[in-house]
């Protein structure tokens, strides 16, 4: 797009738009660098201060971002598309599966991820393909089904490859490039980023790389067809755009990211089940991580994953005065604040505070031009 | 085994297995089509059914949980079935009404998806308080020895079949009466006619000045009796733990509401044991192909019959 063909106002915009890209990406690089050290190091001085332990663990930041990938791709879809899936287990847990069966002959992580995401993508196609045939409830229960045939599938048929009940666990994950090992720290000698190691780089890398493409998208003609969609999907096929051929778009994409996160979640771990792999109630938390950030906001989903990965690995962790121990309660907490926030928020939380923010902004700008337009007309009098 | 054998004997067995997704699947569907309203907390229904019907048939041993953490070992009432036949039910119907007024009530306009987002919070809400408070344990199914007076347990030789478990045969004649009430309740009483309309058409109901919305209530209340029903009969014959919600009863409402289609209680009885038979017939054979083809069968009438067998009207957004 070159700005000769454009008229100024154009040019203008693209300016804008890039700045703003520049801005988004440099605020998520600085926000994913200090993410341990926050997480890990700063919430453990708190935590050592108010004798309370709500610090983070080193593999923590990797999980939180693992799911962040995902659901930054879930979030194209619910979000923007307007598609409730409950199947979306089927590609994370197959991007895992896959990934952790290459690893036992090649073990590069950069191999392992794009072989989880090419088989993502290519039982994604068929799925999406009659998925998208059918809308609403009726979309949401095709695509569970497919999610829990693949379930069964792994739990017993498919035993041979992803050792059923007993779970998967022989992942031989190599060191990136051949150098860097995944669980060593990138800076040993510097006391206060020990929680740094490789694999968070690694992942750190994806999910910036992630929210790029996420954010090209979406800026792009092709994401405002997504976002068209889900608001008048009517509207959209009276303009004269092939509607299936962008939802099915939408559906594969988002499992692209899916299976990257799938592949890059059986390295953390080192282990899959098909519990955590295609358990349609895996399915239900990407689409619990989406709403609590926010669905239709490009970096919400990422906070939801944070906020969803913390109550569950630390707060659960913690011991109240009067309550006792938070155990397991956590779920009931994180599903009251779900239901909270379906029933206030209808469009999520991001757009509410969103749009209730741009209405102060207008109406302020708005007052403020009312304010010039007086006072000039006061000076010609 | 010959063939006819063994074809009776899956037909034996799809019909126990449907008659229990027939009662979950009728919940749902005039839940759908009279209100036009997606519940994903049918399965926590099932779940409150199952544990009143335990904690009512007989007296529990706790292992974890609030309870005993207070101190109580042993729970339960210990009345027995036939009591638990009548007082399941009613609980069910408590707490459907209850639902509808405080949850399902303020999302009856907004879309589906907020409807199965909300919903679906309220189930996880429900699995965790059930496993907080009696424990995340596994109880053992147990079934009566005796019902009014006679035998219930142990095998009974019939006719072609051979032996078969006597208790199966009277969940089944258990599960077919209280279809076939329902059945003529919607049939036969103007109640039923109000509701059967109002899946049709709600709007034109209430243009002919039927207040609807108090139907509502009891359409709701009628459902969650019947998944209540669903979960003290699964009590029976299969193991009670808080994830029963949403890996037994849950899904297979949702296959059966497909399968049968939106709104129709037939459908839902027919869907209820098509689907049933199906995983009766893989179970006997390939036990592990079992819940793959019952899947792959939805996915196949959602692809060539979205309106299900019977279904008159597809939900849209």
């Amino acid at each position: 797009m070159s700005t000769e063909t454009e008229g100024e106002g154009g040019s203008v915009g693209a300016t804008g738009l890039t700045d703003s890209d520049a801005v988004l990406m440099i605020a998520s690089a600085v926000a994913l660098f200090s993410l341990p050290w926050v997480l890990v190091d700063g919430f453990g001085i708190v935590a050592e201060m108010l004798d309370f332990s709500i610090g983070g663990y080193v593999g923590l930041p990797s999980l939180i971002l693992i799911y962040g990938i995902v659901v930054i791709g879930y979030n194209l879809l619910l979000g923007y598309t307007g598609l409730l899936s409950f199947g979306h287990a089927a590609f994370f847990g197959t991007g895992a599966y896959v990934a952790g069966v290459v690893s036992q002959s090649v073990g590069s992580p950069i191999v392992m991820v794009l072989a989880g995401i090419a088989v993502a993508t290519l039982i994604a196609w068929p799925i999406g393909w009659v998925s998208i045939r059918r809308t609403g409830v009726y979309f949401a229960v095709i695509t569970l089904t497919f999610g829990q045939m693949l379930y069964f599938w792994a739990l017993g048929p498919g035993s041979w490859l992803t050792n059923g009940d007993n779970g998967f666990s022989e992942v031989g994950t190599g060191p990136i490039l051949g150098t860097f090992e995944l669980d060593s720290a990138v800076f040993p000698n510097i006391g206060f980023l020990q929680s740094y190691t490789y694999e968070y780089v690694f992942i750190a890398i994806l999910a910036l790389l992630a929210l790029w493409i996420a954010n090209r998208i979406l800026k792009s003609p092709y994401g405002l067809i997504f976002e068209a969609l889900g608001q008048n999907q009517q509207r959209v096929s009276f303009v004269g755009l092939n509607v299936q051929r962008y939802k099915l778009m939408a559906f594969i994409i988002s499992a692209v990211f899916a299976g990257a996160g799938g592949a890059l979640f059986i390295m953390h771990e080192n282990y899959v089940h098909p519990n955590t792999a295609y358990y349609w109630i895996q399915s239900g938390d990407f689409v619990i991580m989406t709403i609590l950030g926010g669905a239709g906001s490009l970096v919400g989903p990422v906070f939801g994953a944070f906020i969803f990965e913390y109550v569950a690995n630390v707060l659960s962790g913690l011991s109240l005065p009067v309550i006792g121990a938070i155990g397991s309660l956590w779920r009931i907490v994180l599903g009251a604040v779900f239901v909270v926030i379906v029933w206030t928020f209808p469009k999520g939380v991001y757009p509410g505070v969103r749009d209730f923010l741009v209405r102060r902004g207008a109406r302020d700008a708005l007052d403020r031009l009312s304010d010039r337009v007086r006072n000039r007309g006061g000076e010609s009098e | 085994m010959s063939a006819v054998q063994q074809l009776f004997s899956i037909l034996l067995n799809g019909l126990q297995l449907g008659a229990i997704f027939a009662l979950l699947g009728i919940g749902l569907t005039i839940i759908l089509g009279t209100m036009n309203f997606l519940n994903l907390a049918h399965g926590a229904l099932y779940l409150i059914g199952a544990y009143a019907g335990m904690l009512i048939m007989r007296v529990i041993t706790l292992r974890t949980g609030l309870l005993m953490d207070l101190g109580i070992q042993n729970l339960g009432l210990g009345w027995g079935f036939v009591i638990a036949l009548f007082l399941v039910p009613l609980v069910g119907f408590v707490v459907g009404v209850l639902m509808e007024r405080l949850v399902a009530k303020p999302f009856y306009k907004r879309p589906h998806t907020d409807q199965l987002l909300v919903t679906f919070g309220l189930a996880l809400i429900v699995e965790e308080l059930v496993k907080q408070v009696i424990g995340g344990n596994t109880f053992q199914s147990q079934a009566p020895d005796t019902l009014l007076g006679l035998q219930v347990s142990g095998p009974i030789s019939l006719p072609i079949v051979g032996g078969f478990p006597r208790w199966r045969l009277v969940i089944i004649l258990i599960a077919f009466i209280v279809i076939a009430l329902t059945w003529l309740f919607m049939e036969k009483t103007d109640w039923g006619l109000i509701v059967k309309a109002g899946t049709l058409d709600s709007e034109m109901v209430s243009l002919l000045g039927i207040r609807i919305d108090r139907s509502y209530a009891l359409v709701f209340g009628l459902g969650a009796a019947l998944a209540a029903f669903a979960g003290l009969i699964g009590t029976t014959f299969e193991t009670v733990r808080p994830q029963i919600g949403t890996q037994r009863a849950l899904v297979p409402a949702f296959l059966v509401l497909v399968v049968g289609g939106a709104g129709s209680v037939r459908g839902a009885i027919v869907g209820g044991i098509v689907l049933g038979t199906v995983l009766a017939g893989f179970q006997q054979s390939y036990a592990q192909w079992a819940d793959i083809a019952m899947y792959a069968l939805v996915a196949l009438v959602l692809i060539f019959r979205p309106q299900g067998i019977f279904g008159s009207v597809e939900v849209e957004e």
